[in-house]
């Protein structure tokens, strides 16, 4: 399996306010490297203020890193060349009701990003719209609703199908299921496993809830105030918790792994 | 004896097209020193089951009992003022939001002395103003805020979230409740701050008796706190039994497909694995299927599932379902029974 996305050497760190000769800087995330490959998943957990979503957002493209490369299908990628990025690296966000603009069709929501990123004509990208929303369960007649007209469930399956609607290879979620009601969840879970096999995604998982990073990863790594403590297969890791942070963490879910 | 006891309540929503039940002839019984998990997702009406107990609900909600008793007093029968007298006494909730729910321009530790009652002071009038100010490092010892000083000389916007819902459950404490409603204590807040709560909320049950009621979204949050679950879904009673029963033998379709779904009860199930969800999502308010709520989703969901089931005991795990499952054969026989009286 070739390597889809590498990060070698990732970090980012913020100057606080200070004098000349005191500049201080924060370093929200020391050094850190990792590859994904296609059809896999790579979990982050770790505590509020451990850097998660500093990482997602270095990777999608919302904030630039301080130093490190990021390369996709072996191409570094430019922080100033967005266009490729966004085609390839899509996000979906914890908050499914406010990620939406109200005032659009879900026809429009998904027409924005094909009109930006592709050259489609108007039938080309109507086709596009209507097997996307049926690949995540939605069906064509959607297409002309508004957001608030759908459930949260339904909602988090639109932001999916804003994801995935430009053939990305990697889908980071940031929370994307902690807000979800249980049973809808499951559905979602299983959803994107199953887009995973079709499309050959990978994930980025960002989660608190240490049982769903088992059933849906299959690397983890383990971050505490920007630093990676652990990291490796989920299975071992979980078996086997090194770091008093990873103990921490499943001990405060009674999470036991046999 | 049953510290709480409610039978059949419905609470209605007064509607411009009429009146829309939301909570739907639900019975919830508390005993004393129990620890009991109420369990429901968005829309099921367990926050507003929780408000009509404490009778907080606004005046366009219309609540009706077949009983309604809290420690064998009628509550039916007592005035609107009597009610409340007695399960301010007796009752105390905590909320969601400790941060919106604590007053952000007073001191933390005014508020706690305003939760005081003056009754609870013994002494004269210039001793009051002391053993007032003992009382809340007191409380604020109880639910283990050491630095007692600091926190009360601060803001809640100074103060991080599980340290406010520390000092929500010290102003619940104040009252010495018998009972205390924890309306979901934990959401939107760490794993490891939820652990510290709960444990907290367990502390309280052990030492003090205290009875809780446990409100959450997730079957899977609760089972390690809880010694007896109630689960509701959109409105209507679906299931209750202790915590093993409900978790590992559910009856109701319902309950099952939540065992199923959750990551953390299947840990067996190989990983990426499909889990067990029910199909389509939860009906909104306005509109209800009629009898079995559940029905349009429920695998298992015949002809007679548009007719509201009654609920059946079994050895006190109770269940509302026409077609409850079971592991053990011996009791088929009885459901087929209740099929043929029930299409007769």
């Amino acid at each position: 399996m070739s390597v889809l996305l590498e990060v070698k050497d990732l970090s980012k760190s913020f100057k606080l306010k200070g004098y000349w000769y005191h500049k201080r800087t924060f370093c929200a995330l020391s050094p850190l490297s990792f590859t994904i490959e296609s059809k896999k998943t790579l979990a982050i957990v770790g505590e509020n203020g451990s850097g998660k979503s500093t990482l997602a957002k270095i990777l999608v493209g919302a904030k630039t890193p301080s130093s490190g490369e990021i390369y996709l299908n072996g191409q570094l990628l430019n922080n100033q060349h967005f266009k490729e990025r966004c085609q390839k690296i899509r996000m979906i966000f914890q908050d499914f009701g406010t990620t939406l603009n109200p005032s659009l069709t879900i026809q429009q929501l998904l027409d924005e990003p094909l009109t930006l990123n592709t050259d489609l004509d108007e039938t080309e990208r109507y086709q596009l719209i209507y097997t996307t929303l049926h690949k995540v369960g939605l069906l064509g007649d959607h297409m002309n609703f508004y957001p608030h007209m759908f459930s949260g469930g339904q909602k988090q399956r639109i932001s999916l199908a804003r994801a995935i609607i430009l053939q990305p290879q990697v889908i980071i979620l940031d929370e994307a299921l902690a807000a979800l009601d249980p049973s809808l969840r499951s559905q979602m879970i299983n959803l994107l496993l199953d887009l995973q096999q079709q499309m050959g995604l990978a994930y980025i998982l960002i989660s608190h809830n240490l049982g769903i990073v088992r059933h849906f990863s299959d690397d983890v790594i383990v971050l505490s105030h920007g630093e990676v403590v652990e990291s490796g297969k989920t299975l071992e890791v979980m078996r086997n918790p090194q770091h008093k942070v990873t103990q921490k963490l499943m001990m405060s879910q009674n999470f036991r792994l046999k | 004896m049953n510290l709480l006891d409610i039978r059949n309540l419905s609470i209605e929503l007064e509607t411009p097209s009429g009146r829309v039940r939301a909570v739907d002839k639900v019975s919830l019984s508390i005993k004393e020193g129990e620890v009991r998990g109420l369990v429901g997702e968005s829309g099921s009406g367990k926050s507003l089951l929780a408000q009509a107990i404490m009778g907080v609900l606004q005046d366009k909600w219309h609540v009706h009992a077949d009983r309604f008793h809290w420690r064998g007093i009628d509550l039916l029968r007592l005035s609107i003022d009597e009610r409340k007298a007695l399960l301010c006494r007796d009752i105390a909730m905590i909320f969601q939001e400790p941060m919106s729910c604590l007053d952000p321009t007073t001191l933390i530790g005014a508020q706690l002395s305003e939760a005081i009652d003056t009754s609870q002071l013994t002494g004269n009038y210039w001793q009051r103003r002391k053993q007032r100010k003992e009382a809340v490092i007191k409380l604020l010892h109880k639910v283990g805020i050491k630095k007692h000083s600091q926190c009360i000389n601060s803001y809640p916007n100074q103060l991080t979230e599980a340290i406010c819902q520390r000092v929500m459950i010290a102003i619940a404490l104040a009252g010495r409740p018998i009972l205390l409603i924890a309306d979901e204590p934990t959401a939107a807040m760490e794993s490891t701050n939820q652990g510290q709560i709960f444990r907290l909320l367990a502390n309280l049950n052990q030492f003090k008796n205290m009875s809780i009621l446990l409100i959450s979204h997730d079957l899977e949050n609760l089972t390690h706190w809880t010694s007896t679950i109630t689960v509701m879904y959109s409105g209507q009673f679906v299931e209750a039994g202790s915590t093993e029963q409900i978790f590992n033998k559910p009856m109701h379709p319902y309950t099952q497909a939540l065992v199923g779904s959750s990551t953390k009860a299947n840990l067996r199930l190989p990983a990426k694995s499909r889990l067990m969800t029910l199909p389509g999502s939860i009906p909104v308010l306005q509109h209800l299927p009629i009898g079995c709520r559940l029905g349009p989703r429920c695998p298992r969901a015949q002809q007679i599932c548009v007719r509201a089931p009654k609920v059946t005991n079994f050895h006190g795990h109770k269940v509302s379902c026409h077609f409850p499952l079971f592991k053990e054969t011996n009791k088929k026989v009885s459901v087929k029974g209740k099929v043929v009286k029930g299409s007769n």
